[in-house]
Parts: structure tokens; sequence; C-alpha cells
């Protein structure tokens, strides 16, 4: 019982992770229509920029996270300027791979301003053990669920009640009718891509410091995407839920499964998603199939 | 006055090519190939023999995403299983290189119905997520077999003979890899001619106005699944014959990544796009280092640490400016320069 309580928390934490990335796939998707491959490298830059950050302004963890969201909108919105922007109205297989292309740029830069050593990223939060209900668990574990329940309320209220959050609402369900009705689809479009690198920065904040920051946190978008589809590709609420779902499927199929199966439950799970439910739990059915 | 490029029977549509001029060209530069041996040093025939299986990967790649518009982005997965395969029956089995080589290319066709048959309902970007998904997979089973595959110490492929003659170095390798790049190229040209290459071009381009006109999806969807992997795991086991030493490290996601890099590169459903991609997106390390070793002094440390993440950023540079620049690809400066040339004088 232990064992299981032990799989199942630290499954929810590195499914914290997941579910924060997985916003900001999903948020881009919502307004773009595309999948943004870059997602990954995006949470990476903002860690180790929060990083660098940390180091010269030496701020402790909550004035590191005002400091460092705004930087990382920009970085969004530069991002989106300089390579999404200009491919509008190409194919979307076009746009999707420029951002794999983006990813492979983004991922030398990181090593070659930061360099390929592993960092420590201490951010200055206790690291005294804390026991809830038995299992242990450590602060900065607990910041990165609470930073997950706390994005999505605050993305369900901006979605739900905000001007900008219905706008882009009205934008993922119909792009010209929202157009027409006088929504600058380009905005939504830059809101978007800022809003999800604010999302990746914070993801990207608290998997360095729960884990480690490296020039192979990449990696971790590739891992969200289990998350991405099984919450719906639209939906980023869902995306959250979803996070924590296979970040606990992970553990457990690597605790009773077997060594290894960790790396690969989660794109099991995408394949069994995409037969049996393409649309994923909570996505809006419209997948074409033929 | 006859103006620009009539054809006039179905037979002149669908001929490979009508010119004598390009007939005559490409003789001559199979002949340049056949001589190179003869008249490059030792490390340039490596590099050729690096892009001549570059070509084949890239063709079979092109005829499933470029001709039947499935984006597969677990590229690396089949490439591994040909690759293993090869090795596996020569090392471990003490096979000769014709079984393995056509072994890869049968096992690399199995593993693609597996992956293909739950990803037929899919397509475009959500396809591109399940062979993804898939790659890892296939890594994760080649990692975790170790009886078979040897797991995490990889297996070297050492004297591998076809007629007598070790095919692991210099002009051998490189004839095999020729042989086997023309034969794949005219088999891809061969292919788009048929009626299961206009089927490809159909789904491509709708697939329910293809489906309409009678065109078995499923079929033929699978049918460029298998075909295609068929063709990427043969050039695995060249790729296993030339390294020496299959290691899954080798196999990453940025081998899919550089695979589609390739064929954006080139131009995506041409096969003469994809020969031309493979060609310059191989040479481009080899430029970039030229360049790098002018700027910064080759011994350095720098240098050393640097190279691979410099390669990496001239991959994604040259993916995102050709989707931004020249959609059409590298084969597009040609059919602009050909059009320009045969409307001379009218603009085009």
């Amino acid at each position: 019982m232990d064992f299981l309580a032990l799989l199942v928390s630290t499954g929810l934490v590195s499914g914290a992770a997941y579910g924060l990335i997985a916003m900001g796939f999903a948020l881009i998707y919502k307004s773009t229509g595309v999948v943004n491959f870059a997602q990954g490298e995006l949470v990476m830059l903002t860690a180790y920029v929060s990083f660098s950050l940390a180091n010269a302004l030496g701020l402790s963890f909550i004035p590191l996270l005002i400091v460092t969201i705004p930087i990382a909108m920009a970085i969004g919105l530069a991002l989106e300027r300089l390579i999404i922007r200009p491919m509008l109205g190409e194919p979307v297989f076009s746009i999707v791979m420029a951002t794999v292309g983006l990813a492979v740029i983004l991922r030398g830069i990181v090593v070659l301003i930061w360099g390929s050593e592993p960092l420590n990223f201490p951010a200055g939060l206790p690291t005294k053990v804390i026991s809830i209900v038995g299992v242990p668990f450590y602060p900065a574990q607990l910041c990165l669920l609470g930073a997950l329940a706390l994005v999505t309320f605050c993305a369900w209220l901006f979605l739900r009640f905000t001007r900008l959050g219905m706008a882009m609402r009205a934008v993922a369900a119909n792009e010209t009718a929202a157009l027409l009705m006088g929504v600058s689809v380009d905005r939504i479009h830059a809101a978007a891509w800022m809003l999800s690198a604010a999302i990746a920065a914070i993801a990207g904040m608290l998997f360095a410091i729960n884990f480690k920051l490296a020039p192979d946190m990449w990696f971790q978008g590739l891992k969200s995407f289990p998350a991405v589809i099984l919450g719906g590709l639209d939906s980023v609420i869902g995306a959250s839920l979803a996070g924590l779902i296979i970040g606990v499927i992970e553990n457990l199929a690597q605790g009773y499964l077997g060594e290894g199966m960790r790396e690969i439950a989660g794109f099991v799970v995408i394949i069994v998603v995409l037969m049996v439910r393409p649309y994923g739990l909570f996505g809006s059915v419209d997948i074409e199939r033929v | 006055m006859r103006t620009g490029h009539y054809k006039e029977s179905v037979g002149g549509l669908i001929a490979l090519s009508d010119s004598k001029a390009v007939w005559a060209w490409t003789v001559v530069l199979l002949a340049a190939l056949v001589a190179a041996p003869f008249l490059v040093g030792a490390y340039s025939l490596t590099l050729m023999v690096s892009a001549l299986i570059a070509v084949i990967g890239a063709v079979g790649l092109n005829l499933l995403t470029g001709t039947t518009g499935l984006i597969s982005l677990g590229q690396a997965g089949f490439l591994a299983v040909g690759a293993y395969t090869n090795a596996i029956l020569l090392t471990d089995y003490h096979m000769p290189v014709w079984v393995g080589l056509p072994a890869a290319g049968i096992a690399g066709a199995l593993v693609s119905i597996v992956v293909g048959i739950p990803s037929l309902r899919l397509k475009g970007l959500y396809l591109a997520i399940t062979t993804l998904a898939f790659a890892f997979i296939i890594n994760h089973i080649i990692l975790y077999a170790e009886h078979v595959t040897h797991g995490p110490n990889g297996v070297f492929v050492t004297g591998a003979k076809l007629f007598g003659f070790g095919l692991q170095r210099g002009p051998a390798l490189y004839y095999l890899a020729l042989t086997l790049a023309v034969a794949t190229i005219f088999a891809a040209l061969n292919l788009l001619r048929t009626r299961v290459g206009r089927a490809w071009i159909a789904i491509r381009d709708h697939d329910i106005a293809a489906r309409v006109m009678g065109i078995d999806l499923v079929r033929y969807k699978l049918l460029a699944f298998v075909v295609s992997s068929f063709i990427v795991a043969v050039a695995g086991a060249l790729l296993s014959l030339q390294i020496r030493f299959v290691n899954i490290d080798v196999f990453a996601l940025i081998l899919s990544i550089e695979a589609l890099a390739i064929i954006i590169l080139g131009g995506l459903g041409s096969v003469a796009g994809a020969v031309l991609g493979a060609v310059f997106l191989s040479y481009l390390p080899e430029a970039i280092r030229l360049v790098l070793s002018a700027v910064i002094d080759p011994a350095s440390p720098l240098y050393a640490n640097y190279v691979y993440e410099i390669r990496g950023i001239a991959n994604g540079l040259v993916i995102v400016l050709f989707l931004r620049f020249k959609p059409d690809g590298l084969i597009g400066f040609w059919r602009d320069a050909r059009k320009y040339w045969s409307n001379w004088p009218l603009a085009y």
C-alpha cells in the first residue's frame, strides 16, 4: 500500500509537470490549429532564462516567477512574429514543420549558451520533507501541484469570463466567423503564444527545481504529448487533468509492469486513445475519419 | 509555331522523360558516379556513401509523406528495424548480405503493417504523433529485448561479404549503395506512373474524393506504408554496414526530423527533390565543418563541443527558411528555371 501511495504521489508530481506543459500545447492548438512541437524547447529555454535571472539577481521563488513570466511572454511573442505569423495561410503541415525546425534551433541555442552539463536550480525553496497523510512530499513538489491547480483555475476563469478568453474561444470555434465579428485573429494568435510561453515558463521553472535543469529537458515536451492527446488536443482544462492521469499511469506501469515502462507507457496510451477516442476525454468531436 | 510543351498521348504523359537531353545527362551522371571511386579519396567516398544512403531513405519517406500525404515522424524507428535486422542476421546468424538486406526490408515492411493498421484512421498531425509514439516504442523494444538485440550494448557488424568482396569499406560498399540507390529511384519513378502511384497522389490531394472515385483507402494507405518502410529499412541496413556498430542512440528522434527536413528541402512529392534534398543535407554538415574550421581552430575544445549543436541549428534553420521562402523546395528552383526558359520571352 505504501508502495502504491508513493507511486501515485510521485506520479501526480511528474503528471503535474506534464499537465502544465500540455496546457501550453492545447492553448496554441486551440486558437491557432497548430501543434507546437517547440513547446518542450520553450519550457527548457524559459527555465534556463529564469536560472540565469536567479543567479544574476538572487531572487527567491515568487519574485523570480514574476520576473520570468514577462520575459517568457516576450519570447513567445517574438517566436510567433518571426516564425508563425509570416506563414499564415500556408498548409498546417508546413507550419507544424516550421515549429519542428524551431525546436531544433532552440535546442542548439540552449546548449550553445548554457553548456551541456546539468545544472542545479534550487531557487530558494525549502527542502524539508512535508508529510501529507503519511506520504512524504518536498515543498517543491507541492509547489508544482499547487501551480497546476492555480494555472488550471486561472485558465478556466480566463477562457470563461474575460473578453480576450472569449475571443480566443471564438477563434477556436470558427476563425472566419470570429474575424467577421471583429475579433483580431492575428492578435489572438499572438496572445495564445504569449500565454502558452508564460505557462511554459511556470512549467519549466518548477520542473527544473523538482528534477534537474539539463539540455535534455525538451524531451518533456514530447513526453507531454500523451497528456495533450488524452485530454483532447483543443481542451486546455482537459490537458491539465490528463497530465495527472498520464503521470500516474507511467509510474504504475514502471512499478508493476517492469523497468523502462515509464518511458513508453504514455506513448502506448497515445495509440490506444487515438484508436478508441481520437478526440480525447474532453476535446471537441470533429475529427474527420476516412 | 510550337510554344511550350505538348503531350499528345497517354504514353507521352506518363513517360519518365520525353527529352533526349535528360536521358543523355542521366547517363553522364551515372558514368561519373561509377567512375567516382577511382577519382576521389577515401574520405569523399565515405561521404558519398552516406549521401547515397540518405537518398534511399529520403525516396522511401517521400513515397509516404510527399506522395501519399501521410506524415511520419517515425522514420528513425524503421531505420532501426532495418539496421538491427541486418546487423543481427550478419553477426549472430552469419547470414550473407544478400539475405540480410532483403530480410531487413521485409522486417521493416512487417513492422510498418503493425504501425499502419492502427494509424489508418488518422491523418495529418494525429498520424505524425502516432508514428512518433511508435518510433519510441520500437526503440524501447529493441533496447529491452536484450537476448535478441544485445540491448544497450549494440551490435558490431563486421566481415560482411558479397561475391567474395569485403563489403564494408571503400568502393565495394559504395557500389552496393549506388546500385540500390539507382534501383530505388527507378522503382519510385516507375511506381508513380502506375495505378498505385496515381492512387497515392489522389489520396494526398483529397482523400474523400479519392474514395468516391473508387480508391480503396485502407489498401493504398497501407501499401504506401509497406513500400516506404521497406525502402527505409533497406537504407537502415546499409547504414548498419557503413557505421559498423549499431546502437540505439543512432536512431534518435533527430534522425526522423532530418528525414522530413530532407524531403521538405528537396520538394515534397518529387523523387528528384528527395534526391536533391538528401545530397544537400548530407553535405551541409561537411560545409559547416569547413566554414567552422576556417573560423575556429579545429583542435580547440570549443570546436568539439559545439560542432554538433551548430549542425543542429543549421538543420533547423534550413527547415524554417525553406518552408518560409521556398515551400516547393530545391526542385522548385529547377522548375522555375525550366519554366523561364521554355516560356521565354514571355514572363511566367
